[in-house]
């Protein structure tokens, strides 16, 4: 099987976060309504297939990388199961000495943040072996996109919620959205200089 | 480690990208190797010394960087 490149790896990440994100806002919250329990189970489990998918694209992405790549993964992960095993060791203890009170809910957080650790931490190794090392634009979706659809998932969820007339998650999502937003301009401009003043070059060394 | 795969690339002609797919590793690798940050494995240095037709110890010498 050939190696899946960068930007297809990207491509279809968001896709599948954006199915995520959708199943979230529009399907989950039906779970509260529903009294038949299969059905429950059902719509309870809904997010799960679009996190499976990340999962085997990982695995994928991972199983065809090369020894210096495996490299930056292995530590990753390391560093993402050791923060995310100690968080839970921490919170487990104190939940059990009732020293703070925790719910089951909890565990939604867990593949999240160790998602984000793992994304920080490739990121911090890889710089240290190239600054471009994984976000090489000839080979990956530029930043600047990459934040725009997520201000737009933001967008999305914060527009569900003014829906739903609730107030902290609209104005939460709408911060983030229009953060997002800020950034991607920001990048879009670096962006667009740096292409801008090679393409000049280019012209005057001609 | 020192080595000379930047010269013997430019020699050839060859792209960062060129190198990096008669590999079957990523651009990134190459340019990590070329810059010294990152030191090959041996089967990697000796598929890098059969391609360029060059003794191994010819392209890469114990050193600093």
């Amino acid at each position: 099987m050939p190696r899946l490149k960068q930007k297809h790896y990207q491509q279809r990440l968001l896709s599948a976060m954006a199915i995520y994100i959708a199943v979230l806002v529009l399907i989950w919250p039906l779970v509260r309504t529903t009294t038949s329990t299969p059905l429950k189970w059902l719509i309870a489990l809904a997010p799960l297939p679009p996190m499976l998918y990340v999962i085997a694209l990982m695995a994928r992405r991972i199983r065809d990388s090369d020894e210096l790549e495996q490299r930056t993964h292995l530590i990753g992960l390391g560093v993402a199961t050791g923060v995310v095993g100690v968080l839970s060791l921490v919170g487990g203890f104190l939940a059990s000495a009732q020293v703070l009170t925790l719910d089951g809910s909890i565990l939604i957080w867990v593949f999240p943040l160790m998602l984000a650790c793992y994304g920080v931490t490739r990121w911090a190794v890889a710089r240290q072996y190239g600054d471009d090392l994984g976000c090489d634009p000839s080979d990956s979706m530029a930043l600047h996109w990459r934040l725009i659809i997520g201000a737009g998932m933001f967008a999305f969820v914060a527009l569900f919620a003014f829906l739903k007339h609730d107030d902290f998650l609209t104005g939460m999502m709408a911060g983030m959205a229009g953060s997002f937003a800020v950034l991607a301009l920001a990048k879009g401009v670096i962006y667009w200089r740096k292409h801008h003043l090679a393409r000049l070059e280019s012209h005057d060394g001609r | 480690m020192n080595n000379s795969v930047r010269e013997l690339r430019s020699e050839q002609g060859w792209s960062q990208a060129d190198l990096a797919e008669q590999l079957d590793v990523s651009r990134q690798t190459v340019n990590a190797i070329e810059t010294g940050k990152y030191d090959p494995s041996l089967p990697l240095a000796f598929k890098i010394a059969k391609l360029f037709g060059h003794p191994i110890e010819s392209i890469f010498v114990p050193g600093e960087g």
